[in-house]
């Protein structure tokens, strides 16, 4: 493999890595929110049982 | 000194419990031991090499050794609850953080005592007159070790896998530890004294000295209910 | 309240949005702009990831200490929450340093991994933050994990000048002079282009590193109102 071979294996693993950490973020995020507002939905409405 | 004292009570009473029991002791003990004997198998060591070998082996055996030691280091209190009624007892936390570590201390410096002169005999060592350097080498990073674990032992005391997550959160920690004491031990195996490797000493002392400090100051939040 | 929420994430996309400028600038100065190395020829480029990876981990592992710090001495979530996410990070871009490390070794050495100082103290930093993390999610307690974790941050943190030392006589002491040299820094007759290439590097990963920890200290926080609302209602 000849030098840029490393240099793109390299920079290729990195921002490869940090794009997946990106996504995971936000996936996580995303589904951090979906609960949280379903929560929130659910004590309103026991509110509104009451 | 009402810290000193306090912690003395409270060694008093688990070195009692320990020496009639006997339990960690004797398991540490055998462990150690066994250790030994595996590492005969499981390492050809011809006879010129056993000196260089012999502080890396030897650490081997005592590290896995405390570690046990550890994990059985909060065992009574766990057991029947007093870990509660010792917190709330005013008792400062520094103390029992000191009365833990030298229970640690004193038990695994009791296996020391018999398995470093085991190693001599099972290797067939000659240097019988360098023992009193070796034994006081290895009370220091004892020491390091014994201070380190049970500030740890305590922070995984309520988590699950504990047996495991100790070492793997204790061992890298321990780095500067094991290389000075294997630094000094191989020095004095070689050349019969410290000379060149006297820094290592040094920095092993700093280590037990900085993180003794750290223990006694930091367990109030590292033991809670 | 929604304001200053929609501030934040205005914020935070503007942010995200330098960061990747940045970066796309780093990328073309590092691969294109940057003269090849005289001794290592292009693999040397490795060098615009290795260094801002390996300093942009050091600042992560600072800021745990710092949250750590701060959340024994006050108790508030926000603290621990940015111990956490530092160390979230921290154990991503020591593991990249830790890649990056031995793919350059690979040609510059002939062997993908060598136990030199510098590989050696990240893999060692790599194991006691990724401990940290473990740490965490084995205690099941919330507030007894984050002190648990506090304490060890701390510690760790507290270590690490004592293991660099001890790491770094060990290999002096042992070094053969033989055909591996330690990775050595080339400070010296440093091309200013080079250096230019790496600071703008550099630049590139600190806005990328902040902006990913805002998203990550967002994602706590949601997180910990989660908890304090199924708190409040009595359920978990």
């Amino acid at each position: 493999m000849g030098p840029w071979g490393f240099v793109f294996l390299a920079y290729g693993i990195v921002w490869g890595a940090i794009l997946v950490y990106l996504f995971s973020l936000k996936r996580r995020y995303s589904c951090a929110l979906e609960e949280l507002a379903q929560l929130r939905a659910a004590e309103e409405s026991n509110e509104d049982a009451k | 000194m009402q810290l000193l004292r306090e912690a003395y009570l409270l060694l008093w009473k688990d070195l009692v419990l320990e020496l009639r029991r006997r339990e960690s002791l004797l398991t540490m003990f055998f462990f150690g031991t066994l250790l030994l004997f595996v590492f005969h198998f499981a390492f050809d060591l011809p006879p010129d090499r056993v000196a260089d070998m012999a502080p890396g082996l030897l650490w081997l055996a005592f590290l896995f050794t405390g570690t046990l030691g550890l994990a059985q280091l909060f065992q009574a209190e766990r057991d029947n609850q007093c870990l509660e009624a010792l917190l709330l007892s005013p008792l400062d936390r520094g103390a029992l953080f000191l009365a833990k570590m030298s229970l640690n201390l004193i038990l695994m410096l009791l296996v020391e005592i018999v398995v470093i002169p085991l190693f001599w005999i099972l290797f067939n060592l000659d240097s019988w007159n360098l023992l009193p350097q070796i034994l006081a080498i290895t009370l220091l990073g004892t020491l390091g070790f014994c201070v380190l674990g049970t500030i740890l032992a305590a922070v995984t005391l309520r988590a699950r896998a504990r047996e495991l997550l100790l070492p793997l959160v204790l061992f890298p920690l321990m780095i500067p530890v094991i290389l000075a004491t294997i630094q000094c031990l191989g020095a004095v195996l070689r050349a019969g004294e410290l000379g060149e490797a006297l820094p290592w000493l040094r920095l092993l002392i700093g280590f037990d000295v900085i993180f003794l400090t750290v223990g006694v100051l930091i367990f109030d939040w590292v033991i809670e209910v | 309240m929604v304001k200053s929420v929609e501030k934040t994430k205005r914020g935070t996309g503007i942010l995200g949005a330098l960061a990747f400028t940045a970066v796309a600038v780093g990328l073309y100065w590092g691969l294109v702009q940057a003269p090849p190395d005289a001794l290592q020829g292009d693999v040397q480029r490795i060098m615009y990831l290795h260094l801002p990876s390996i300093l942009t981990a050091y600042l992560s592992f600072f800021l745990v200490f710092i949250g750590s710090c701060l959340y024994l001495w006050k108790r508030e979530k926000r603290d621990d929450n940015l111990a956490h996410s530092a160390a979230e990070l921290g154990v991503l871009f020591t593991a990249l340093t830790i890649v990056e490390g031995s793919i350059w070794g690979r040609p510059t050495w002939g062997v993908w991994w060598t136990w030199d100082a510098r590989l050696t103290l990240t893999a060692i930093l790599l194991l006691i933050y990724t401990g940290y993390l473990m740490l965490r999610s084995l205690i099941d307690d919330e507030n007894r994990a984050a002190v648990s974790a506090a304490v060890l941050g701390i510690i760790g943190f507290l270590d690490i000048p004592l293991i660099h030392m001890s790491v770094y006589w060990w290999r002096t002491l042992h070094q053969p002079p033989s055909i591996l040299r330690p990775d050595k820094l080339p400070w010296e007759n440093v091309d200013p282009a080079m250096l230019a290439a790496l600071g703008v590097n550099l630049l590139a990963f600190m806005l990328l590193y902040f902006y990913l920890l805002s998203l990550r200290l967002r994602l706590g926080e949601v997180r910990n109102e989660i908890k304090s609302l199924r708190l409040s209602r009595g359920a978990y």
